[in-house]
């Protein structure tokens, strides 16, 4: 049976480097897929989607809220002509029930030992109009490795460069944080996947960079230094979220192969001066997160804000909106204060104010927001500021001897599009 | 996570979306003129499914039934409780929320934010 898994595009934002990774949802779906299903990946970020083909049955794969009205439009091509849709996904979990009307069937949660009913259940032309596993999630011996397979390597690179790979060594997470659907998505337990799991994947993956994308590594010391002791064999370098600042966890990271994490800056404390200098000294970068619009930021606390973060040495910074996403306390607080713009849910990408700020107009929120990336890279642009990144982990490759140089093949190639060739 | 306090008299299992087992502090109170005063305390991380805010309709709904209240004797008060963060909005709220009774069922939630005096004053009356 063919089986048509759709990542469907979506509009970067204004002025940001674009760098299109590999997806991850899709490739672990993928691997909980019965063996008889023959799978097409189509990632509409890297490539150009046809709708006019005619598979068996076609998937739609969501992780984010601005896919999600291209996703319902790419589905509603496919019913036009009898063919069965069904969505997956971190945002069709979020949107679920507008998408039951673009939808034959939705899937909520975790797929792992629930894909052999689905499909069966099509043959049988028995599809149900839910499947919904949202807090029961499966046993997490049966997830992954993912499918990598599926993915068409070559539009992953960029000018000769591969990009990371996404892997993930966890599910769910304890906190309940503000603007943050974890809960919803995937409860409010930590569970790691088994450690001999989380190796055999990690060696098989043909990709030497790597971000580890689990929600926090830092939800229980002994399962992070377990963790990080099993990948210092493999010698992969690696971003993530954010890890403990103990000093033997941070010992054991940077063995492991920390390249750089992220770390929220929310406040001008030296609590979080200290936290990226304690990074620092065992060689791990780090890229700031820097939520702007809170209802407890005025104006400025965003400017002193952001001039406290040229001040603590970040490697990279990255600012968003506060996007308040349906299934979150922001969401619930805002809705019931009538601070909701309007859901458009393409303008919910974190780089467009769609509600009122408490302290300032979204005028000024949305010119805050450009000011501040402005600001961060005026004497050094992001790109120069990778770079440096890139220069960091190239050396620490070339002392193991896991360096693999740029791909002369792909050097004008940008995400599977030729570009002309620009001085570096 | 605080649970038991003067708004909250039980712990209430309720069914929210998708059939999601979810938990919320509730408190009925009648009042002397007949209507009722009911509170469902946001749980947070003691709730494993949908929070009251976004199910506060069906909630109420359900709540009626399961107390014989008659639709317009209710009045619904959502609150969430202090976290001991100092971020403000983590701080307790309430909000009563009127709904539009279509005959079966509470729709349209709107909500209007109290201070605790005034809750108090509603639970007095």
């Amino acid at each position: 049976m063919k089986f048509k898994l759709i990542y469907p595009g979506w509009e970067k934002l204004e002025g940001q480097t674009i760098f299109n990774l590999p997806p991850h949802g899709p490739v672990v779906m993928a691997a909980a897929l019965p063996d008889d299903v023959e799978v097409e990946f189509i990632d509409e970020n890297v490539e150009q989607l046809s709708t006019d083909d005619y598979p068996d049955f076609v998937g739609i794969s969501m992780m984010l809220t601005t896919q999600i009205k291209r996703g319902w439009a790419i589905a509603d091509e496919y019913r036009k002509k009898g063919i069965k849709v069904i969505f997956g996904g971190i945002s069709t979990m979020l949107h679920a029930e507008e998408t039951m009307g673009h939808a034959d069937s939705v899937f909520l949660g975790e797929v792992e030992g629930r894909l052999d009913k689905v499909f069966d259940d099509f043959r049988q032309n028995k599809l149900q109009k839910i499947y919904n596993f949202i807090n029961n999630p499966p046993d997490m011996s049966l997830i992954g490795p993912a499918r990598r397979d599926i993915l068409k390597r070559d539009y992953y690179y960029h000018k000769g460069f591969q990009m990371v790979d996404l892997f993930h060594a966890s599910r769910g997470c304890i906190y309940n944080c503000y603007p943050c659907a974890v809960r919803y998505l995937g409860g409010r337990g930590f569970r790691p996947r088994p450690m001999d799991k989380v190796v055999e994947e990690l060696a098989g993956i043909d990709n030497n960079r790597l971000f580890v994308v689990d929600n926090s590594l830092a939800l229980d010391t002994e399962w992070e230094k377990e963790l990080f002791r099993a990948m210092i064999p493999l010698k992969k370098k690696w971003c993530s979220h954010t890890i403990e600042d103990k000093p033997e966890v941070l010992d054991l990271a940077a063995q492991a192969g920390a390249w750089y994490v992220y770390q929220a800056v929310f406040d001008t404390s030296d609590y979080i001066k200290n936290r990226i200098k304690q990074y620092h000294d065992f060689g791990i970068g780090v890229e700031g997160t820097i939520l702007l619009g809170l209802d407890n930021q005025t104006e400025d606390d965003i400017l002193r804000l952001i001039d406290f973060l040229l001040e603590i040495d970040l490697d990279l910074a990255e600012f968003t909106i506060m996007a308040p996403f349906p299934h979150t306390k922001a969401w619930d607080d805002m809705k019931k204060q009538g601070r909701i713009l309007h859901q458009d849910w393409n303008l919910y990408n974190a780089g467009n104010v769609v509600f009122k700020p408490m302290h300032m107009s979204p005028e000024r929120l949305q010119e805050l927001y450009h000011y501040a990336w402005d600001t961060f890279y005026k004497d050094e642009p992001q790109t120069k500021k990778m770079f440096n990144l890139i220069s960091r982990v190239v050396t620490k490759e070339m002392e193991d001897g896991t360096f693999k140089p740029r791909r002369r093949d792909l050097i004008d190639v940008s995400f599977g599009k030729k570009i002309d060739k620009q001085p570096e | 996570m605080q649970t038991a306090d003067k708004y909250i008299d039980l712990i209430y299992d309720y069914k929210g979306q998708w059939d999601s087992p979810s938990r919320c502090g509730l408190k009925v109170y009648q009042r002397s003129d007949g209507h009722f005063v009911i509170v469902v305390t946001e749980l947070y991380t003691g709730n494993p499914g949908t929070s009251v805010t976004q199910w506060c309709a069906p909630l109420a709904t359900t709540l009626i039934g399961e107390y014989g209240i008659e639709p317009e004797q209710l009045i619904f008060i959502e609150r969430t409780p202090d976290t001991g963060s100092k971020l403000v909005f983590l701080r307790e709220t309430f909000d009563r929320v009127s709904f539009t009774w279509d005959g079966i069922k509470y729709t349209s939630p709107e909500w209007q934010r109290l201070s605790r005096e005034e809750v108090d004053k509603l639970l007095s009356e």
